[in-house]
């Protein structure tokens, strides 16, 4: 008997509902990024402000990465639907918490879809998925980062404009 | 499309249950889904819409909500086939089409040793 499903599709249907999860995973984390850029320029914290606006940017080029995926290799690519972003924040401190809250389910989620991947024996897209475990190094740092730059400075006095000030400069190198 | 149109012993028995069965069609590259009267034909795609959406019903909900009939229409966009379905006519449809997909990961997982022995 044919393998009709594998002859229309290269991903399983297990990988391609992993990926579609993922794919919404990234268009929230995008809208949540926009959603901290707006907090900080709304409370005077104009370069993270930049900084979060950036970020979403970045997520949204995942979100669309994993969407062409899963197109080029025949699967069914889900826009997601987003919804229940915050949008208030008790602090400029819990802004850069929740990021990196946010980057931690990130890579927790691209590790559970390659376990899967392992399992299945899909190194196709095992291979593809590199890319994205090897961004989660750099997102993870630069979230870990911009938080212990509030152990470093401090929030007293000019602290916080200080930690602002400073937010773009962090910056991941491999060597 | 009736089954007398179409030559069975052409077509492979993927699943059967006590309702109906679904066929796959080597040749046509298609299947067939012998089910409520109809022996209906079906691309990849399509089953695979027509899995999720039996999947997406929920046959508790169905049964007590007492303002409407114990029936569900199934149907998708752009399908050609309409089904109206009591609740054991859709756990019928539901465990057939579950067994159609096992198999098909069973036929994958034969394919890919296959193909990885004989390339």
């Amino acid at each position: 008997m044919k393998d009709l499903m594998r002859i229309k599709c290269l991903i399983s249907q297990d990988i391609e509902t992993l990926l579609n999860q993922q794919i919404k995973k990234e268009a929230h984390s995008s809208s949540l990024y926009l959603s901290m850029a707006s907090w900080c320029n709304q409370n005077g914290y104009d370069f993270s402000s930049d900084y979060f606006t950036k970020q979403s940017e970045e997520e949204r080029m995942h979100q669309l990465k994993l969407f062409k995926y899963v197109l080029d290799m025949g699967g069914n690519a889900i826009s997601p639907e987003v919804t229940g972003i915050k949008t208030d924040f008790a602090g400029f401190r819990e802004v850069f918490e929740d990021a990196l809250e946010a980057e931690i389910a990130i890579t927790q989620s691209f590790k559970n879809l390659a376990s899967r991947c392992l399992k299945e024996q899909d190194f196709v897209t095992m291979e593809f998925l590199n890319w994205f475990l090897k961004e989660q190094r750099e997102e993870e740092y630069k979230a870990r980062r911009a938080l212990e730059l509030f152990e470093v400075i401090g929030e007293e006095g000019t602290g916080r404009w200080e930690i602002d000030k400073h937010v773009n400069d962090i910056t991941y190198s491999e060597d | 499309m009736e089954k007398a149109c179409i030559d069975i012993n052409q077509l492979i028995n993927v699943f059967s249950n006590y309702e109906g069965a679904v066929y796959q069609s080597d040749k046509l590259n298609c299947f067939y889904v012998d089910f409520g009267g109809k022996f209906a034909r079906y691309n990849c795609l399509s089953l695979q819409k027509l899995k999720k959406v039996v999947e997406e019903i929920n046959i508790e909900a169905l049964l007590l909500d007492t303002h409407r009939a114990d029936f569900e229409l199934v149907t998708f966009n752009g399908c050609e086939h309409i089904y109206l379905l009591n609740a054991l006519e859709i756990i019928a449809l539901k465990d057939l089409l579950h067994g159609t997909f096992t198999m098909f990961n069973l036929n994958h997982m034969v394919n890919d040793c296959l193909y990885r022995l004989v390339y």
